[in-house]
């Protein structure tokens, strides 16, 4: 069982960028207001998986979990808006902090008709790196006691998670507990690839989209900007189009 | 006939199966996904409904989508294009959302369902809004009002509806377009005011009350009445119609100073929290003017006692409050789901009425058409758990929970069939005595985890209602589905301390016996415990999560609040008095 949070390799490597986000005030919040929400949301995916197996322990653990999750979710939020509100400096708007992985929302994983031990695998995994992204956080926030507070004590719920999650994942799962958590990182892995290339198949499209904003569409907003002059605001009579067949879309 | 409405795509999605004219089983998406505001395809609300009556989806006769796609395309398009270039930004955004399932939704639906593409139809947005207010309503003959923020491309639209043995008609006759929308002007103000779209203007709405309609010309400045009685909105106030992420203008801020940011509490001691909680009673007011200008206009028009009124602005209580006595009409009926989950029923029933012209019939006068609750369930659950439960005969049961009401505790109520609608009419409520403001700030606190200038709601039988509240002749029936916000009789504001807003009104629901006859009793044992027949009734659920729908939920909703009895049927749930020696986390650290 784990017992301390151990800083995964890309955390370590990634430490200036870390640095260089939870430098700015204005950063800082807008990350410890996503994490609320991450956090938030986690812990109503775990809220429903417990309202959903059929396992009366897990059904306990998992609700212990959720509670803490959602718990940590107001820490954040308290905290976030707490330095909102002293924060002098000006924001900053270029970049927010928020691409950065942090915290463990399950959207990698349905919960509805979810195996519980795939469940159990996936939520190991996940706050194992969370607690480690979380470690490097606590050390960076030295300078803000009652921020690092709210790590030390998120680091602590974080060992419960992780032990519980694996203690009976080997209950449920005693042949094959260990492929499933190779399975679950595997799993992580691949859904950021996924959500690496949706992303950049989002900026292309918007990129294509943009292009054709510009070329396509100048002359026809003339005409509709002709058009909408001649639309009074106030009443204006149901057209025929309001009695269109009941097939049509239009 | 076996008819399917469908709502869905852009917030709360809906099901509802309308067999042989009759509503049969409604239920929104999020009370099964457990997602707020699910605004996704309602596969799950679906396959609940035909579930529910027994069919499955070859028995269909038709699927009705409750607006037309490829017309919000057109509006979505224009409105874009008219806004070149500044709406550069946001025109990537709206094609992609628009593209991506919105304008194929006759394919997914055959698709999912396994229907014939000649079988689904489509109603238009306003339609399914006046068929839900006009054919649920007990009336033969009315004038109908919807608005909300926008749908195809109408955001109000009036019209009359006539029923009877020769069958029905529902006529729309005049509207207003968009970009010109209350429901848009209301959303702006709540976005303004730092509250979620869709989800905070209730929040205005109770906000409005501390505050002083003083800004009621500057928002006359952004809202103009037209020569023929309508209004139109001043664009440059507004960004909606051409940004995804911001619905006011920098000319907006210049009038109403800062906007709140969403973290920022509200301090009614400062003077930003003052001018916040006056500026939402200031679009209050005017909203309410331009309603009531707009109804008595069709009051005079139609010459009808009733008016049926749709759309989500027909979720704002304290204007269906002045409408009733203000516009001259007698009666308002206000569905209780008169938001876009609702427009699944008013879909399916338009298309029994009007395009089917199916006889009409007298639809049940109750919100209570969703999955029920397992009584066993949460008694096997809270046993597994350690927790005390009781199976009780029903006097034992409501002597029990009225003690418990009366000493204090609160209880999570689930009986029945779950309500279709935002609001919790009495089958899927968290209870309390309604007496002191102590209990207010310990639901708010301890349960809810809501803003404290937010009202609760009372419930109390309809014979006992006047008797507390000072309703209008046609209250009553606003009050049906908590659709009105009535003052307290001054004399038992102070008994009635938790349920009465800052302004000495409240959202009362007056309940008829047939409509939920347990709660309707348990008033009765309170009343005689505590001598006074009204109870505190909220929604059971939790901030940010949608009302509870199975026992489980409820339960799992009892075990992480300060809810402290539980109900479902005959099973009653406490928590034990001795708490457990180690906690589980102690076990695994």
């Amino acid at each position: 069982m784990a017992t301390a949070a151990r800083t995964a390799r890309i955390d370590r490597v990634l430490r200036p960028v870390h640095r260089w986000v939870w430098r700015d005030g204005g950063r800082r919040v807008r990350k410890l207001l996503a994490f609320a929400e991450v956090e938030t949301d986690g812990g109503r995916d775990i809220l429903r998986a417990a309202e959903v197996t059929p396992d009366p322990l897990l059904r306990r653990l998992y609700l212990a979990h959720a509670i803490d999750e959602l718990h940590h979710g107001v820490l954040f939020r308290e905290r976030g808006a707490e330095l909102l509100r002293t924060r002098t400096e000006p924001a900053s708007t270029l970049f927010n902090g928020n691409p950065l992985p942090g915290g463990h929302g399950l959207d990698d994983v349905s919960i509805e008709g979810e195996a519980d031990a795939r469940l159990l695998a996936f939520l190991h995994v996940a706050e194992k790196a969370a607690a480690g992204r979380f470690a490097v956080y606590r050390e960076l926030v030295a300078d803000d006691p009652r921020t690092r507070a709210i790590f030390d004590e998120i680091l602590h719920d974080e060992v419960f998670h992780m032990n519980y999650t694996y203690t009976q994942l080997a209950r449920i799962s005693p042949r094959t507990y260990r492929s499933q958590v190779w399975l679950a990182r595997a799993s992580r892995v691949w859904h950021r690839v996924l959500r690496l290339a949706a992303a950049l198949g989002a900026l292309m499209g918007a990129a294509f989209l943009t292009l054709l904003y510009f070329v396509l569409l100048p002359p026809f907003a003339w005409l509709a900007r002709r058009a909408a002059t001649r639309e009074p605001g106030g009443w204006a009579p149901i057209s025929a189009r309001a009695e269109a067949p009941p097939t049509s879309q239009y | 006939m076996n008819i399917l409405g469908i709502s869905a795509h852009y917030h709360d999605s809906a099901a509802a199966l309308v067999v042989d004219g009759m509503p049969a089983a409604a239920v929104q998406q999020e009370r099964l996904s457990r997602h707020k505001h699910d605004a996704g395809f309602p596969l799950e609300a679906i396959e609940w409904c035909l579930d529910h009556a027994g069919l499955s989806p070859a028995d269909l006769d038709a699927v009705v989508f409750y607006e037309r796609s490829m017309l919000k395309l057109e509006r979505i398009l224009m409105c874009s294009l008219r806004a070149f270039p500044r709406s550069w930004r946001s025109f990537p955004h709206a094609i992609r959302n628009s593209l991506g399932e919105k304008v194929w939704v006759r394919g997914i639906i055959a698709s999912y369902l396994g229907v014939p593409r000649r079988k689904i139809l489509f109603t238009g947005h306003h339609a399914s809004h006046a068929a839900a207010a006009f054919f649920t309503a007990p009336t033969c003959r009315a004038a109908i009002l919807t608005a909300d923020g926008v749908g195809e491309w109408a955001t109000l639209t009036v019209g009359r509806g006539e029923r009877g043995t020769g069958g029905a008609s529902l006529s729309l006759t005049r509207e207003i377009r968009f970009p010109h929308s209350l429901g848009m002007l209301y959303s702006t103000f709540t976005a303004y005011l730092g509250f979620p779209v869709n989800d905070g203007e209730y929040k205005v709405m109770g906000l409005a009350a501390y505050g002083r309609p003083t800004l009621c010309d500057a928002v006359r400045k952004v809202i103009r009445r037209t020569a023929d009685g309508g209004f139109a909105l001043v664009p440059e106030y507004f960004e909606y119609q051409t940004s995804a992420s911001r619905s006011f203008s920098p000319a907006f801020v210049d009038l109403f100073g800062p906007p709140r940011h969403p973290y920022d509490p509200i301090d009614l001691e400062t003077d930003d929290g003052r001018r916040y909680a006056d500026c939402a009673a200031s679009v209050q007011r005017v909203l309410e003017d331009t309603l009531l200008d707009i109804t008595r206009e069709l009051r005079r028009e139609t010459g009808l006692p009733d008016l049926c009124f749709g759309g989500g602005v027909a979720l704002n209580g304290v204007a269906n409050a002045r409408l009733l006595a203000e516009s001259g009409f007698e009666r308002v009926f206000v569905p209780p789901a008169p938001g876009d989950a609702g427009c699944a029923v008013g879909a399916a029933l338009y298309a029994d009425r009007i395009y089917f012209k199916n006889p009409d019939r007298e639809v049940p006068d109750h919100p209570f058409m969703g999955p029920g609750v397992d009584a066993d369930e949460l008694a096997r659950v809270a046993r597994d758990d350690g927790q005390r439960v009781e199976a009780l005969d029903e006097p034992a049961l409501l002597d029990r929970v009225a003690d418990d009401l009366a000493s204090g505790r609160i209880v999570g109520w689930m009986d029945g069939a779950t309500e279709f609608g935002p609001r919790a009419l009495g089958h899927r409520s968290i209870l309390a005595a309604p007496h002191t403001v102590d209990i207010r700030d310990r639901l708010n606190r301890d349960i809810k985890s809501r803003e404290a200038f937010r009202p609760f709601a009372p419930v109390v039988r309809a014979e006992d209602a006047e008797r507390y509240f000072e309703l209008p002749p046609g209250g009553l029936r606003l009050a049906r589905f908590m659709s009105g916000v009535f003052p307290v009789r001054a004399e038992w504001r102070s008994k009635l301390a938790a349920v009465t807003h800052v302004d000495g009104t409240a959202r009362v629901q007056a309940l008829d016996r047939d409509m939920a006859p347990r709660l309707y009793a348990l008033l009765g044992v309170y009343g005689r415990r505590s001598g006074i027949p009204v109870l505190l009734n909220t929604s059971f659920n939790v901030a940010g999560e949608p009302i509870v729908n199975r026992a489980i939920e409820g339960y799992s909703t009892y075990r992480r609040c300060g809810i402290d009895t539980l109900v479902a049927g005959p099973t009653l749930v406490t928590k034990p008095v001795v708490p457990q020696p180690r906690s589980m986390k102690e076990a695994y650290a």
